[in-house]
């Protein structure tokens, strides 16, 4: 915890109290969080307590109501939803995103192409734009999302775990300072559980910062550091995940049922 | 003036008993079939054929079209959409290939018709009907104005009441607005499909009749034409808005009549295509729209 | 040879042309735009070029770069006006801007020749003119499916929130396909008219539409190399098919019904999916995993095309 501990007074991302409302609809309202660098933070809820719409905002796709976002101290909300990237901010997506008819190497190649400061800046426009190279990024991606061997695959002959880390490789090939992943072990098994909550604790490790939504309680206790949990739009409960997940609040919004189980 | 209204009424008749069947499939189950023109145009085309060898009348005539126009629809809906559906990754591919399917399927009754007629005008002549003139209080019209009219008015409102009250209708526009949900209802999502093509035909059928007997004769082309102007119809009141296709219709005619009469030249044939770019920009869901338009 | 291009000169020039509209339809709808604009910026071209040389004597290829930008100026704005629209109601509107530019056209009295159009356009331009614009639309096409462009025009067209997730401005891509798709439209109706020395209002209708649509269906739509191929195959096809003597037409019509029911991604989308199925039994799972396809089984979540559409 250390890297964690010693950079945790420099927010990188800061929401002061944000709202989206649809018509009549108060999908997120008076919500603030602050992601501190070097950690990661896990958001929990039931469905439709404004999680999605919450990962929505922050990455420019749903337009917000009031509020603030701040990315590294500077004001956000302007940000167009294609700029994002430029800040390297990657996400994943709550059902897997990939391009059908291209191979992994290229899915992933997709996230490099957006990374700056890569060697490809140093090739000329030509190359960079029309060149059929590939990002030594995508090389480390593969690798520590273990997908070697796969490169020449495409999505629909893989399962639907390995789909999940080849998002994760392209967000990761992306270079970012802020790593967003929308139930990133949906649909995976136990096994690739454990190897992605693995890999995402060594990321934390090397400094990146991570927000994590989850349905998984028991992911959440072993990967976060932090977590808000969220109910009917707004934060009821935060802090270590096991004090969050044993909170009376939040076992009843959330996980009267699951919890037993868990 | 009150002649041209009638007129534009008239006309606006045609309009929508060719739009409401579009309407129909569109709103309800969403097939935009661009084959409708040409099963329009074909079912006018078999009467025509038919006509020397049997005597007819005019409810035979309207009944072979009417006939003529649901099988094809029927026979469009099983070897073509529901081929498309079937094949597709997803919903806004489907949309996409039934659309160019539509377009595909379309020109092998126009190649019939053409190669038939050498592209020349057919109509249904010595069909055992003649269209008579009439003069009540100043005003002009024919008997086949009358039927117009009356059959339009008569449709449009029976769709919507079909629409509103039967079971049918209750499961149509649940497919609408939305597939899952009718599902879950035990909604048997294709005999609906091919019952609402097979009566959106029939009611392409009935316009060809009808529209044939009011110019006297129409092209093969003519159906092309009047694809366009029904989407325009279509879109202006909202899809799956019954009364939307009325008043879309109604306006159409309307300004189009008004464009005829007080400009030279052959403007007209641009307000269909002028008023569809208006609609799209300023309010693509219509004037009574009813479903969501989706964005990119 | 000589013989053969002398007998087939027509159908030679209409190849070329008819690879610049069909490139015009395709590289829209490769992007995502279900566009028909093409069609309409054929029509532009053809009649801006037509009245240049016609009225003012100015060479061919200058009139040919005039009446590309300026199709290329309209692409713009109509993007930029129907940037809201997707789907079926794009399409519409692009088909109604196509009938729109038609109409202008049979209404442009002296300057378009109303009902009859322009006659007598002379110029200068030869088949190595024809040859050498179609290559350089090929070539200019092609690049746009390599490297990171490429890539780039897939994600915008397979999924645009994806697409923008990583950096892409769909918006500046969608733009662009109007833009392009006006200028090889124009360069297609500009040749066209100057070549035939003629253009008319039934020219550019509905049926040219129809003609840019069946060509891309049938060739493909995801590459270059499908427009070329149904270019190709529906400009020579109607001469070949006179052997069916009254039938052709409706044979015609069959082969395109047949293509946009059965084969949605056409005949090059055949060849890639063949392709795509050789090189995949020839290589070996990866070492060290359990093949997919048995992972695949244990795990309940829908998998792949379920999840895109959602």
């Amino acid at each position: 915890m250390s890297a964690a501990e010693a950079t945790a007074t420099r927010p990188v991302l800061e929401i002061r109290d944000l709202a989206v409302h649809f018509g009549g609809v108060k999908a997120v309202d008076r919500l603030s969080m602050r992601l501190d660098e070097g950690r990661i933070y896990g958001i929990i809820g039931p469905n439709g307590s404004g999680k999605s719409t919450l990962l929505g905002a922050v990455t420019r796709l749903t337009p917000l109501t009031s509020g603030e976002i701040l990315f590294d101290g500077e004001p956000f909300h302007t940000v167009h939803a294609s700029q994002i990237a430029a800040k390297r901010i990657a996400r994943t997506f709550q059902t897997v995103r990939l391009l059908p008819d291209v191979s992994v190497r290229d899915n992933i190649q997709l996230g490099a192409d957006a990374a700056r400061g890569d060697v490809d800046e140093r090739r000329g426009w030509w190359a960079r734009n029309f060149g059929t190279h590939t990002s030594p990024a995508v090389a480390s991606a593969i690798a520590r999302t273990r997908l070697g061997g796969f490169e020449d695959y495409r999505p629909a002959e893989m399962s639907y775990g390995t789909q999940r880390r080849v998002e994760i490789a392209r967000a990761l090939a992306l270079d970012p300072r802020l790593l967003l992943l929308d139930e990133p072990t949906a649909g995976m098994n136990q096994r690739e559980r454990g190897e992605i909550s693995t890999l995402l604790k060594e990321l934390r490790d090397e400094g990146l910062t991570q927000l994590l939504v989850e349905h998984d309680v028991q992911m959440m206790v072993d990967t976060c550091d932090y977590v808000f949990a969220m109910n009917l739009g707004t934060v009821i409960a935060q802090g270590r995940p096991e004090d969050v997940v044993r909170d009376p609040q939040v076992q009843e919004a959330y996980l009267g049922k699951k919890f037993r189980h868990a | 003036m009150l002649q041209d209204l009638l007129g534009a009424l008239g006309l606006a008749s045609i309009y929508l008993l060719f739009a409401l069947g579009m309407s129909l499939t569109w709103g309800t189950i969403d097939i935009l079939n661009f084959s409708h023109g040409s099963i329009f145009m074909f079912s006018a085309f078999t009467a025509h054929l038919l006509i020397p060898y049997v005597p007819m009348g005019f409810v035979g005539v309207a009944l072979v079209c009417i006939v003529v126009g649901a099988l094809m629809s029927l026979l469009v809906q099983v070897v073509a959409f529901e081929q498309i559906i079937k094949r597709a990754r997803n919903r806004n591919t489907a949309e996409r290939q039934i659309l160019i399917g539509g377009i595909g399927v379309a020109i092998i009754p126009l190649a019939i018709a053409q190669e038939v007629t050498k592209s020349n005008p057919f109509g249904f002549i010595d069909s055992g009907f003649e269209v008579t003139t009439w003069t009540f209080m100043g005003l002009r019209g024919t008997n086949i104005l009358l039927i117009t009219l009356t059959a339009a008015a008569a449709l449009a409102v029976g769709t919507a009441m079909w629409l509103r009250r039967s079971r049918h209708g209750l499961a149509l526009r649940s497919i609408g607005v939305d597939s899952e949900v009718s599902a879950m209802m035990g909604v048997d999502r294709r005999r609906l499909a091919i019952v609402t093509m097979a009566v959106s035909g029939g009611l392409a059928g009935l316009a060809a009749c009808l529209f044939t007997y009011t110019l006297g004769a129409i092209t093969p082309e003519s159906g092309d034409t009047l694809l366009i102007k029904a989407f325009a119809c279509i879109i202006l009141g909202g899809v799956g808005s019954t009364g939307g296709v009325v008043l879309g219709s109604v306006l159409l005619a309307v300004t189009e009549t008004v464009v005829l009469t007080r400009t030279s030249g052959l403007w007209v044939e641009a307000v269909a295509f002028g008023l569809i770019f208006l609609v799209l920009l300023v309010k693509p869901s219509g004037l009574f729209g009813r479903k969501e338009v989706r964005r990119t | 040879m000589s013989d053969f291009y002398a007998a087939n000169l027509v159908l030679i020039q209409s190849t070329f042309i008819g690879i610049l509209l069909a490139l015009s339809v395709q590289v829209p709808m490769r992007a995502g735009v279900f566009s028909f604009a093409g069609a309409g910026s054929y029509g532009i071209g053809a009649y801006v070029s037509a009245i240049l040389v016609l009225k003012t004597g100015m060479p061919s290829l200058l009139a040919i770069l005039i009446s590309g930008i300026v199709a290329m100026v309209v692409g713009l704005l109509l993007g930029l006006l129907v940037a809201h629209l997707g789907g079926l109601y794009l399409a519409m509107a692009t088909v109604s801007f196509d009938l729109i530019v038609s109409v202008l056209a049979i209404n442009g009295g002296d300057l378009t020749g109303g009902v009859t159009g322009l006659f007598g356009v002379l110029s200068d331009v030869t088949i190595f003119h024809l040859i050498g614009l179609a290559l350089l639309g090929i070539v200019g096409v092609a690049l746009t499916e390599r490297g990171r462009v490429g890539r780039r025009v897939d994600a915008v067209r397979d999924d645009p929130e994806l697409a923008q997730s990583v950096g892409i401005s769909v918006r500046r891509y969608r733009l662009a396909a109007f833009v392009v798709s006006g200028l090889l439209g124009s360069v297609a109706g500009s040749l066209n008219s100057l070549v035939r020395s003629t253009i008319s209002p039934s020219d550019i209708g509905f049926s040219l539409i129809v003609l840019a649509l069946t060509m891309i269906i049938v060739g493909g739509a995801q590459s270059w190399k499908g427009a070329v191929l149904g270019a190709v195959i529906f400009t020579w096809l109607p001469p070949l098919l006179a052997g069916f003597g009254q039938l052709q037409h409706v044979v015609y019509g069959v082969i395109v019904a047949t293509a946009a029911i059965f084969v949605p991604g056409g005949l090059y989308g055949i060849y890639s999916e063949a392709r795509y199925r050789r090189t995949r039994a020839k290589r070996k799972p990866p070492q060290g995993e359990a093949p997919a396809h048995e992972q695949a089984l244990a795990i309940s979540v829908p998998n792949g095309d379920a999840g895109r559409s959602a």
